[in-house]
């Protein structure tokens, strides 16, 4: 062990010449790199989850995709013709890339829905309901559950339905715009099947979906309705939700094509900015690698550098019988502490990038984790076993070289 | 620590010592610890040379150096470091003071390497060899002969089985040469120690036991 009065001999005769400002820029320029590194992680990272993850984060174009067969003239009248037959779906899971196929259970018995006040009757319509099953979701709500006896039943509105009524109807009959906050407040009556056998439901809105254009409530509910209240028939599904590897995929897009299947094409969009982010996080990947590189040889040489100018000391200190690996050791531990700070400085500053996105992404609607994801501590991790391996390294043949 | 000696011949100094007759260039020389072996050198004998090979800081020579039967030549460094703070120590005959440290600073990094001689025996000794009063002056402005004392008495810092001294007494008077003597005598004893000096002139410095020329 080095004890105190020697490492601060050593200090002097080894570190005394060496410039401080130059020690300052070359880690001002290992922490930029690091940071870098770990930013392109972080990036991809975050695409990744906002695209992939389990989040509700389909505006950034999801994986899931709604099918419906295409009305055309033929079929226009003859709903028979645009619904899919167990033969078909089977054919669709085959098709590669394809993931897991959904059916969406549409309600088979007749439905309004009333919004009642304390005035008297404000509100009335007919409409529909699907359900899918709970894996297809964006976003299970905690209360997602229904069984016979419940008069509650809960809602998953499209968020294209709402921004519909809030830009178009609610501003042409001049009511008024709803936010999601305030349409999940309102309870809405539901009112099943046709005099005389009815049942009121209370509807509440629990969650809203950027994936699928619907009303949804649990499956539960609309085959117990089916049965209690429709006309008995199994009625076969006509929207089909199908999770994909990657929806601009050619191969599932020419298959889509030589059934006349159609998807909402908004999504196959923003498939395309996908692709442009991946590219993206890419390119920012490989300029954050070679700052990183550039930023270790700036600081290795400014370790050369230093030994270089500390030549005749170090000689003379392994003339009078210092071994090499104590000269080593002590420089390491001048130099360590230094890389260390680098490390740590550029985590906490990924750390608080990640936060500032996360924030910032829950205000467009997206949802983000506040801590750094795997990628990013991998990152770190490997550029701090590179780092400490090159200091040690360069050490090593800066010391041999005297 | 035993010394052998196999055949050597420094390369560079090839041409000029090959026809000389020397007592250690190209001969089998053994030494063994304990001895006080004075080489009498002529300028341009290659003096200064023998003592950097023995001490491992050349290796541009033909022939065999053996400490205790290991040839220094296949040392690594860190075994060479290991024979440089417990068993060979050397004064320099350009005496390689660090400039910028200060006189007790350059025997303080050299005595803490091995701690085997005490602070206060180490300020006795710069008190005996008559330095102790510019013992916080830095290397650079102390006087050759001030140098050449401070050298002596760093080396003395350490175990060693061999002191090699190459003209060691160069910048001193004779009084003062006198002291160090003495000093390097008694610490030489206490370690069991051997003594090789390499010097230009016949001299008694110390009770020889050997003499070879070079």
């Amino acid at each position: 062990m080095t004890d105190k009065a020697t490492h601060s001999l050593l200090k002097k005769l080894l570190l005394q010449r060496g410039k401080s400002s130059r020690l300052w820029a070359s880690l001002v320029a290992l922490t930029v790199g690091t940071l870098l590194l770990l930013a392109a992680a972080l990036i991809w990272w975050n695409f990744n989850e906002l695209l992939h993850g389990r989040g509700s984060n389909d505006s950034l174009g999801s994986t899931f995709l709604t099918i419906s067969k295409r009305v055309s003239k033929e079929r226009s009248g003859r709903p028979e013709t645009t619904v899919f037959s167990q033969a078909e779906i089977a054919d669709l899971k085959r098709v590669a890339g394809v993931e897991d196929v959904g059916m969406l259970l549409s309600n088979d018995f007749p439905l309004a829905a009333s919004l009642g006040t304390n005035s008297g009757m404000d509100f009335y319509t007919l409409m529909f309901l699907e359900a899918a099953p709970d894996n297809f979701l964006d976003k299970k709500p905690e209360n997602w559950q229904w069984q016979p006896g419940n008069i509650q039943v809960p809602l998953i509105l499209s968020r294209e339905f709402l921004n519909l009524y809030n830009y178009g109807f609610a501003l042409s009959q001049g009511l008024p715009q709803l936010s999601e906050e305030t349409i999940s407040q309102l309870p809405f009556q539901l009112i099943v099947g046709a005099p005389p056998r009815t049942q009121t439901y209370t509807g509440r809105i629990v969650g809203f979906s950027d994936r699928i254009t619907s009303i949804l409530v649990p499956e539960s509910f609309i085959r117990y309705a089916n049965e209690q209240y429709g006309s008995g028939s199994n009625k076969p599904p006509s929207r089909l939700v199908v999770k994909v590897k990657d929806p601009s995929a050619t191969a599932f897009n020419d298959y889509l094509k030589a059934h006349d299947y159609a998807t909402n094409a908004e999504q196959l969009r923003l498939n395309k900015l996908r692709s442009v982010v991946n590219v993206v996080a890419a390119a920012t990947g490989v300029l954050a690698l070679l700052l990183m590189g550039v930023s270790v040889l700036v600081f290795l040489l400014f370790i050369e550098l230093t030994v270089a100018r500390a030549r005749d000391s170090i000689r003379l200190l392994l003339e009078i019988g210092y071994s090499p690996k104590k000269l080593i050791r002590f420089l390491s531990g001048q130099f360590m502490p230094l890389v260390a700070g680098v490390l740590i400085v550029a985590l906490l500053l990924a750390c608080a990038l990640q936060i500032i996105a996360a924030v910032g992404m829950k205000k467009s609607g997206l949802e983000l984790s506040y801590v750094p994801g795997w990628p990013v501590w991998l990152a770190f991790m490997v550029s701090g076993i590179v780092l400490f391996w090159q200091l040690r390294k360069g050490l090593k043949e800066a010391v041999g070289k005297v | 620590m035993n010394l052998k000696l196999k055949n050597l011949l420094p390369l560079p100094l090839r041409d000029r010592l090959a026809e000389r007759p020397s007592g250690v260039w190209q001969q089998n020389v053994d030494l063994r610890q304990g001895d006080l072996v004075f080489v009498r050198a002529p300028s341009g004998a290659g003096k200064t040379t023998l003592v950097h090979i023995l001490y491992g800081l050349r290796q541009d020579y033909s022939g065999e150096i053996c400490w205790n039967g290991q040839n220094i030549n296949d040392q690594k460094p860190e075994k060479l470091a290991q024979w440089r703070s417990q068993n060979i120590s050397i004064i320099f005959q350009d005496l390689r003071i660090f400039p910028e440290l200060t006189a007790w600073e350059n025997l303080e990094i050299k005595r803490r390497l091995t701690n085997t001689v005490s602070e206060q025996e180490c300020m006795g000794w710069l008190e005996q060899l008559g330095i102790a009063h510019r013992k916080d002056k830095p290397g650079k402005t102390l006087s050759y002969g001030e140098q050449q004392r401070l050298a002596i008495i760093r080396a003395l810092l350490q175990p060693f089985d061999w002191l090699l001294m190459d003209e060691p007494f160069s910048h001193l008077d004779q009084a003062n040469t006198q002291k160090a003597i003495a000093l390097i005598s008694e610490v030489a004893t206490r370690h069991k120690a051997g003594l090789l000096l390499a010097d230009l002139d016949e001299n008694h410095y110390f009770p020889y036991t050997q003499t070879l020329q070079l």
